[in-house]
């Protein structure tokens, strides 16, 4: 009888495994959500004092989390302006699963800052009494208004649920809104733009903190540019790699090979524009920047374990070597090549965050400053890992009763036909 | 954070951080009312039907959504760009005008045992139309579509008077899992309804009766590569995983194939065949 209810929601043509196999895949997530909301609200309730942050060490595992997750979720932007503002049509097949993950990270970003900053119950503090001149304010007012924007080009994808559908209303809105999704579109990357840049602004503009301070255009810090482009670099990395890890886990082929490489091209092209940019800003920080400051660059990198192998890590191994991997046609045409190139990439930016947040507050500033060593509290890393589980549920629920993969069932046909080598010109 | 609200200044900053912020929020929200206005006004002029075949016609596979000129070989690809209302498709009124559809020489077209008489016109959701010398038109299920259902579980069926409109719901049919909804092929309004015992479901007083109004659907010569194609998509459906075997070669069909595939998924099989994704 469940199953029976359970598959009227199913989209037809696909197929989905049985519902008790369903829910013991979404078990184990949901046991961790809990565990990482119980760990969340004993911060909430008790206050930071569960974790082991301090006045000295402020941002940790948390904003590590938030500006990782944020580039990553970059793609539901750039997808989103690359169909629907340069219509690159070959990127239908993705959009929607793009709009669930960019979902996904910002609201699980948005409910860990939730947790970070307190005090849930004066958030609106922050848009009541804005300072103008901080970029967080700025940061602040587009992730709140971008995923505002997210959850509204969810809604058409929830209402074309094939029960919600048979309501008239949910069906002609559904219809109406997809009409001015572009508007939606042109919104999201405005917003993005700026808070990716905004995020990495917001260490450029640190005088007190030479490692992360950069000179910059105007009031923007190279830092700015470097995370808007990394972060729409790496965008489309993240849906390959979710697209391809859903592929996998489902045993179901979901998109055409050719919409990967393409994904991957575009990752490529940007990434390699990425670490030029990035190589150029660590030449000027190394030889100007750093040394002006009174601050020798080689001087950060002999605290261990931050070694120069970091920035070697981070500019050659994730990111020139994947922007290689990714913009090469021949390794591109390799499921392998271009998953690895892609997971590289993640990597990459992932590692370019930890950086800023936890290497640039580790390092000492002051003469009487010492190395400073942070190791996440369990309950730190419980909200960390409630925001992962909460993730993969979304993401689960979305692919099991939402079309995230238009071309599945045509994919599906292609593969049956595949099997019948005698249908076409039978009779 | 409004302007007249705490700490606002008429400085650059607060006006441009402000001034973008409030764009954007105006924007957005001008864009859900923009949608939800037009709802309403979509809902009040009776479009439902059209909106959700448009849905249904976008989610179709690429290979069921081809031209009716594909079917019969003059084209070698082309998707059907007015969702199979060929009334204002322009290519399509070409191609007749160069190629008038011929009287057909025989009564009946007989396809692996299924008849499909040529004095009607076929829609591709399985519904024929027959004119009938009163002016109104019979509307049934034709004989793939027949045994598709078989004896139908339930029947919902609209009472006289209702409006109908191509590729609108005509009525919705139940069998075993599937509940399927069955699309009009004309426009016009419910005179009478029958059922699978009287041999059509509805009786249509057709808006117009002109040849240009019947001309999106199938005739003649085009019934035979459509049923063909229809066949090759009715097994690739029931080659579905977990579904029954594969039809043989040469075979015909039974009169109710949801009685002989009791381990098919009906629904994603009538959903398949009905058009209805």
């Amino acid at each position: 009888m469940a199953n029976q209810v359970d598959k009227q929601f199913i989209a037809r043509g696909v197929s989905r495994c049985s519902a008790p196999r369903f829910l013991l895949w979404i078990a184990p997530w949901a046991a961790l959500l809990v565990f990482g909301l119980y760990a969340a609200a004993l911060c909430l309730i008790k206050g930071l004092n569960q974790t082991n942050m301090d006045n000295r060490f402020a941002f940790g595992l948390w904003i590590f989390l938030d500006l990782t997750v944020i580039a990553l979720g970059a793609g539901a932007f750039f997808t989103g302006f690359l169909l629907y503002i340069l219509k690159v049509d070959e990127l239908r097949s993705v959009i929607n699963s793009a709009v669930v993950i960019g979902l996904v990270c910002y609201s699980g970003a948005v409910c860990v800052l939730a947790v970070d900053v307190g005090q849930p119950l004066r958030a609106w503090f922050t848009f009541w009494y804005p300072n103008v001149h901080s970029m967080l304010t700025e940061v602040t007012f587009c992730i709140s208004c971008y995923l505002t924007v997210l959850a509204i080009e969810y809604v058409p994808i929830v209402l074309r649920n094939r029960k919600l559908r048979l309501v008239p209303s949910f069906l002609v809105f559904e219809f109406e809104l997809h009409k001015l999704i572009y508007v939606l579109a042109g919104v999201g990357t405005f917003l993005s733009f700026f808070h990716q840049g905004s995020l990495g602004g917001l260490y450029g503009v640190l005088r007190g903190r030479p490692f992360a301070f950069r000179e910059g255009l105007a009031v923007w810090p190279s830092t700015f540019f470097l995370f808007i482009l990394s972060a729409t670099a790496v965008g489309p990395s993240f849906i390959l790699l979710t697209t391809w890890l859903a592929q996998k886990i489902s045993r179901k082929r979901l998109v055409r090979p050719e919409v990967l490489q393409l994904l991957g091209r575009i990752s490529g092209t940007l990434l390699a524009v990425y670490v030029l940019a990035k190589s150029i800003d660590t030449l000027v920080w190394i030889n100007r920047t750093s040394p002006e400051t009174g601050f020798p660059a080689w001087q950060y990198y002999s605290w261990k374990p931050f070694g120069s192998w970091i920035l070697v890590a981070e500019i050659g191994v994730c990111g020139l070597l994947p922007a290689l991997m990714l913009l090469a046609p021949k390794l591109r045409r390799h499921t392998g090549w271009l998953v690895t190139g892609a997971f590289l990439a993640c990597l990459g930016v992932a590692l370019n965050r930890f950086v800023l947040t936890v290497q640039t507050l580790a390092l000492p500033t002051l003469s009487f400053d010492r190395f400073l060593r942070y190791t996440p509290s369990w309950q730190e890393t419980g909200t960390f890992l409630a925001v992962v589980a909460y993730g993969v549920l979304v993401y689960s629920f979305s692919f099991r009763y939402f079309q995230l993969f238009p071309q599945e069932r045509d994919l599906k046909l292609d593969a049956l036909e595949a099997e019948e080598p005698e249908l076409v010109g039978r009779y | 954070m409004l302007p007249w609200n705490y700490g606002f200044h008429w400085d650059l900053g607060h006006i441009v951080f402000l001034g973008a912020f409030y764009l954007v929020l105006a924007t957005i929200a001008a864009a859900l009312i923009a949608a939800a206005r037009r709802a309403r006004k979509e809902i009040a002029g009776h479009h439902v039907d059209e909106i959700a075949w448009h849905g249904d016609f976008h989610d179709l596979p690429a290979r069921d959504r081809v031209c009716r000129h594909v079917l019969t070989g003059e084209f070698k690809c082309r998707e059907c760009p007015h969702a199979f209302d060929c009334r204002e498709c322009e290519t399509h009124a070409k191609l007749i005008q160069r190629h008038p559809f011929e009287r057909p020489e025989r009564p009946e077209e007989d396809l692996f045992g299924m008849a499909f008489p040529l004095d009607r016109f076929y829609h591709r959701g399985h519904t024929w139309v027959h004119p009938e010398p009163d002016g109104t038109v019979t509307v049934g299920l034709d004989d793939l579509g027949s045994r598709l259902i078989g004896k139908p579980d339930a029947i919902d069926l609209p009472l006289p008077g209702a409006p109908m409109e191509v590729n609108g719901t005509a009525f919705r049919v139940r069998k075993r899992d599937a509940d399927v909804r069955v699309l009009s092929p004309v426009d016009g309004e419910v005179v009478a309804a029958g059922g699978p015992g009287a041999d059509w479901y509805l009786k249509i007083r057709p808006t117009a009766i002109s040849e240009a109004a019947f001309r999106h659907l199938l005739r003649g010569a085009e019934i035979r590569p459509w049923i063909l194609r229809e066949l090759e998509r009715l097994q690739l459906a029931l080659s579905a995983p977990a579904g029954a075997a594969t039809l043989a070669d040469g075979g015909v069909l039974v009169g109710d194939l949801a009685a002989s595939c009791p381990n098919a998924d009906w629904d994603a099989v009538c959903g398949e065949m009905f058009l209805e994704p």
